[in-house]
């Protein structure tokens, strides 16, 4: 119980100083955004002839930004962070004119969407591939699956995004190019949307697939070469267990184990990856907004979904931290060791 | 091995006269390797009777643990087994264990052999609970779930654990004890005929390894079984196994009754073997170590594979193998010259315990005092910010109260189970760990006051005069350097004045000095092209290079085969008179600490739960155990004389839990007081300081005073275990 306690505490730690490390970056820097959209604005109006009225200079400045420039840094922080974490407001867009909060919700099951199957598909394979490897160890297919997966390994997914955009869909047209459903169809729960939006997703989950897929089947195959090897293994055999029980219970179960934390990391990657796969197939997630909101200077979205993929990641790591006893009992509560 | 038809015809009919259930005939065991092929088992012929204990002995890589697989037919790949192992099954056809099937070899394994591994603490899968790893067996082998759990619940309880609980844990939760008895349960679970074990004890502490052989006789009664034993611990297998079989070299040398080969051993290699194994009663002028090297399986030695260690050998054995020969009617010996052996070396078992002198000497020394530890504590706390919050509080009592003085050129062993806190206090002495409490004086000077600035001494030269050798010297040693780049290191800091043909010169000799010749090769060589007991002498040459005033030798031969133990603190004790060093020798081994502390009339200390329960004289500390404790270790200690390991056997271990409390929650009053035969009601309430006794040594149990209120106090009711009582030990 104090372990959860204890995590959970470095969790809402890391959370805060995420947090003011962007508000920090946003306000308190010389020649911040907000002095230089105001000079910005400053800028545009005289050219247009009208007079900078300061007032007004500020009223926009802090519409766009969602600070008020002229309360002292410490109100305005602590006013940030009470309307995060009391209202769960995350000021306003100023392009798009709503609330950052509810674009970003919004969009949210979209990216999830194509994050979990991309990386259960990923890790799926991975962990396939990885223990055929090492059953094979040394033998020809154990070669050429090693050289794949080094090479899928090293190149980038926004390079296979982009291959496979040119390939599958312009060149072949199999797939749509962008969206994510086929906006003449009535939206619900009819089987020809489901079908449009696993159409719509069958590209961006591909790349995102890329992304968890080959340094993972090498580390199944290290980490199943290592449990083959162990005692336990022999004496298992001896005793007459059958081999498809060993495969599941012995070898499988304990080589997956020290994959199990890459993978719940692995889910931040993801997420972060989203960013330039959602613009490549312009998917409109949580990634699309960041990059628009980053190309439209639109601070607050920026700074939110900002936040949105520090708490996703966090989230990660404590699903991780908390199920890991579950997947091994030696981690138990984690009062003793956290030797994984 | 050459042999006629008639010589084949003897073995057997002497097999006869015994009901054999296992034959083993012209076994080789093969390794292709790149240098060429690797003979691990040559030719090995040997008959295992029915329900015998039959104990096998062989220092590592003499080949024990590949006649262990063979017997299951489970040599590992690529290892190739050829020759006929016969079992005779109780009622049935004999089968040849070796041309079975791979379907027939999972229903012959475990259900007629099984096999207890060396590794225990290794041998469970760590994600699956006990339970399941004996449903799983039962299952596989089709047999009835119920019937059989029920049969492994009565195992457990027969082996003193507690059934439910056990098969509730998984593999992480039990001791290592626990671990080893629980697979001893699980290698019996389907009431197999032949039990083989692989040096199940190697891993355990002393009183854990008695204790579990304890038991294994008792199992043997029980369900009738037959056990090979195999070890390299010659003391430790003496007083229980019937039959004693020596392996030497991929074969066996000798076989035959134990205690006859234990009094009169034949082969001149079980003869040497007996004179290097330290132990508590042989005396010590007999000990020698065994002269050079075990052969290298890839090119073995033609003729006897002995003869070029042994001090009888002729043209003879050079040119042929050698047969057993028949000493009696039960035993013999693969040697030539079996009927001089006895005369050309001479081994005695035993001394008289009223045979030694009445020598306090080295305890009342006059010596200057190196290092001097004054009420030193060391505490470690396991809580972290988040614990104290929650009020809990949990410290490790690593050390506690020790004082203790160490004088120059003395030699002084601590000893005591795994988790007593010996490594600490070891630490502490030559200035690695800081004292929570008390202070840690290098010649009057505190250690720590030194490395904050103050004092005499610097702290540099201070670090200098205290070394350290570790218990695993491979890792001891950078495996990039050469011997001679890690021999320099030390001199360049310590003596700059010495040019690099000055600091080469001082390393050939000191390399000559302990037996590593020629130095220029040995200086040329890389750690990984060294065996075990020459790393372990260039690290020990390393720590005497900075001519340290202590040493502190941490299990510093307990990684060594037993034949090189001696050899090495033979070496440890030359050193010490040509370089003027103390030692603080560490071991869970009795034996060693003996033969260290009384060739150099030392002091043992015995360590219990962070605290020293007794000092004294190496002498009177062997045979005059006082504290309890100390008897304990005694009785764990196994003689190797037939009839005093016999004796020893017999009775029971004067102690009353098997099991060390938790060290986060030590007993009140007197840290044994839980454990101990002779506890009385006021142990629970005050603790015994060290006190003076007749002897020499000192103790701490009220026993020793004649006075105390102990006398009057009453005796803590509690059931006399016939062996041992489980604990919450976790």
């Amino acid at each position: 119980m104090r372990y959860f306690v204890k995590r959970v505490v470095h969790a809402a730690v890391t959370l805060v100083s995420v947090t003011t490390i962007t508000f920090a970056l946003f306000r308190l820097m010389p020649g911040n955004p907000a002095q230089a959209m105001r000079a910005q604005f400053e800028a545009d109006m005289e050219a247009g002839g009208g007079t900078a009225d300061p007032e007004v200079l500020d009223a926009m400045v802090e519409q766009h930004i969602g600070f008020n420039p002229d309360q002292p840094w410490y109100i305005q922080y602590v006013e940030y962070l009470r309307d995060i974490i009391l209202y769960q407001d995350f000021g306003q867009s100023y392009f798009y004119n709503e609330a950052v909060f509810d674009i970003l919700f919004t969009a949210m099951p979209w990216s999830i969407f194509i994050s979990v199957y991309g990386l259960a598909l990923g890790y799926t394979t991975n962990i396939l591939l990885g223990a055929a490897m090492a059953y094979k160890e040394g033998s020809r297919f154990d070669n050429y699956a090693t050289v794949l997966a080094t090479f899928l390994n090293s190149v980038p997914y926004y390079v296979g995004a982009i291959l496979f955009l040119a390939f599958f869909g312009y060149e072949l047209g199999l797939f749509p190019t962008g969206g994510r459903y086929n906006t003449d169809l009535q939206t619900g729960l009819n089987v020809r949307f489901m079908a449009s939006i696993s159409y719509h997703a069958v590209l961006p989950v591909m790349s995102s697939f890329i992304v968890g897929f080959g340094g993972g089947a090498l580390s199944m195959r290290g980490n199943s070469i290592r449990i083959l090897g162990e005692d336990y293994l022999r004496v298992a055999r001896l005793r007459g267990i059958s081999s498809t029980r060993i495969a599941t219970r012995y070898v499988a179960r304990n080589a997956i184990l020290p994959l199990y934390t890459q993978m719940m990391i692995g889910i931040a990657t993801v997420f972060s990856s989203s960013v330039l796969l959602e613009f490549i197939f312009t998917y409109p997630g949580v990634g699309w907004y960041t990059y628009d909101a980053v190309m439209r200077r639109d601070y607050p979205l920026l700074m939110g979904s900002f936040l949105f993929f520090t708490i996703v990641t966090l989230i990660g790591i404590l699903i991780a931290e908390f199920t890991y006893g579950l997947v091994d009992p030696r981690i138990g509560s984690g009062d003793h060791s956290e030797s994984y | 091995m050459t042999r006629t038809e008639t010589e084949l015809e003897i073995t057997r009919d002497d097999s006869s006269s015994h009901d054999v259930i296992l034959e083993v005939r012209d076994v080789d065991v093969t390794f292709d390797m790149e240098r060429g092929t690797s003979r691990v088992l040559d030719g090995v012929r040997f008959d295992v009777h029915r329900d015998e204990m039959l104990g096998i002995v062989g220092e590592s890589g003499s080949g024990k643990s590949m006649f262990a697989s063979a017997l299951l037919n489970a040599v590992v790949d690529p290892g190739q087994t050829s020759g006929e192992i016969i079992y005779h099954p109780p009622d049935g056809e004999p089968v040849d264990v070796l041309s079975l099937s791979e379907f027939q070899l999972e229903r012959f394994r475990w259900e007629e052999i099984s096999m207890v591994f060396q590794g225990a603490m290794s041998s469970f899968n760590p994600t699956m609970k006990i339970g399941e790893h004996f449903e799983e067996t039962i299952r596989a082998h089709g047999e009835d779930i119920e019937e059989r759990m029920e049969h492994g619940w009565q195992l457990l309880a027969d082996l003193y654990l507690d059934p439910g609980r056990v098969f509730d844990s998984y593999p992480h939760e039990l001791s290592g004890g626990m671990k080893q008895r629980t697979l001893i349960a699980l290698s019996l679970i389907l009431e197999p005929k032949v039990l083989v074990m692989d040096e199940p004890t190697a891993a355990l502490d002393l009183l854990m390894q008695r204790s579990i052989m304890s038991l294994l006789g008792n199992l043997q009664e029980e369900y009738d079984l037959t056990i090979v034993f195999i070890t390299h611990d010659l003391p430790l297998v003496a007083g229980l196994a019937d039959r004693l079989a020596v392996m030497y070299a991929f074969e066996f040398v000798e076989y035959g009754p134990s205690e006859q080969v234990i009094r009169d051993a034949t082969h001149p290699y079980t003869r040497a073997l007996l004179k290097s194994v330290p132990s508590v009663d042989a005396s010590l002028e007999d000990m020698h170590p065994i002269e050079g090297e075990s052969p290298d399986p890839v090119n073995a030695p033609s003729g006897c594979s002995y003869h070029p260690r042994c001090p009888l050998a002729t043209v003879e054995c050079v040119q042929a193998d050698p047969d057993y020969h028949e000493v009696s009617e039960e035993r013999g010996a693969a040697c030539f010259h079996w009927e001089q052996s006895g005369d050309e070396i001479e081994y005695a078992l035993g001394v008289d315990p009223d045979e030694f002198p009445e020598s306090t000497a080295a305890f009342e020394s006059e010596e200057e005092t190196v290092v001097s530890l004054d009420d030193v504590d060391v505490h470690f706390e396991q809580a972290g910010l988040i614990d104290e919050l929650f009020g809990k509080e949990s410290v490790v009592r690593a050390v506690n109260d020790v004082s203790i003085e160490l004088r120059e050129n003395e030699v002084v062993a601590l000893v005591g189970e795994s988790g007593c806190g010996k490594t600490t206090l070891g630490k502490t002495v030559i200035g690695l760990q800081e004292p929570t409490d008390g202070s840690v004086s290098y010649r009057d000077q505190d250690i720590w006051e030194a490395k904050a600035g103050g004092g005499d001494y610097e702290f540099d030269d201070i670090r200098r005069a205290l070394q350290i050798v570790h218990q695993d010297p491979g890792s001891s040693l950078n495996s990039s350097r050469t011997v001679r780049a890690s021999l320099s290191a030390p001199l360049k800091r310590w003596r700059p004045d010495l040019g690099p043909s000055d600091r080469e010169t001082v390393i050939y000799n000191l390399l000559k000095r302990v037996g590593m010749k020629p130095p220029e090769d040995y200086a040329a060589r890389f750690p990984h092209q060294l065996s075990g007991g020459e790393k372990q002498r260039v690290v020990l040459v390393r720590a005497l290079l900075m001519s340290p005033d202590l040493i502190l030798a941490d299990e510093a031969v307990s990684a060594l085969d037993v034949s090189l133990r001696v050899e090495m603190m033979d070496l440890m004790l030359d050193l010490q008179e040509l370089f003027d060093t103390s030692y603080l020798f560490i071991s869970h081994d009795f034996s060693n600490a003996r033969y260290l502390t009384e060739k150099s009339d030392g002091r043992i200390g015995i360590m219990y739960l962070g605290n020293l329960v007794e000092i004294g004289p190496a002498q009177e500390i062997i045979s005059d155990p006082k504290h309890p404790y100390t008897k304990v270790l005694r009785w764990a200690t196994p003689p190797l004389d037939p009839d005093e390991a016999k004796e020893a056997n017999a009775t029971d271990p004067p102690i009353r839990e098997i099991d060390i409390p938790d060290p986060t929650d030590p007993p009140s009053g007197c840290p044994f007081q839980t454990r101990c035969p002779d506890a009385r009601e006021v142990c629970t309430r005050e603790v015994p300081e060290l006190q003076c006794t007749e002897g020499a040594a000192r103790v701490a149990c009220f026993r020793e005073d004649d006075d105390h209120e102990y006398w009057a106090s009453e005796p803590i009711e509690s059931d006399t275990v016939s062996l041992e009582t489980e604990s919450e030990a976790d």
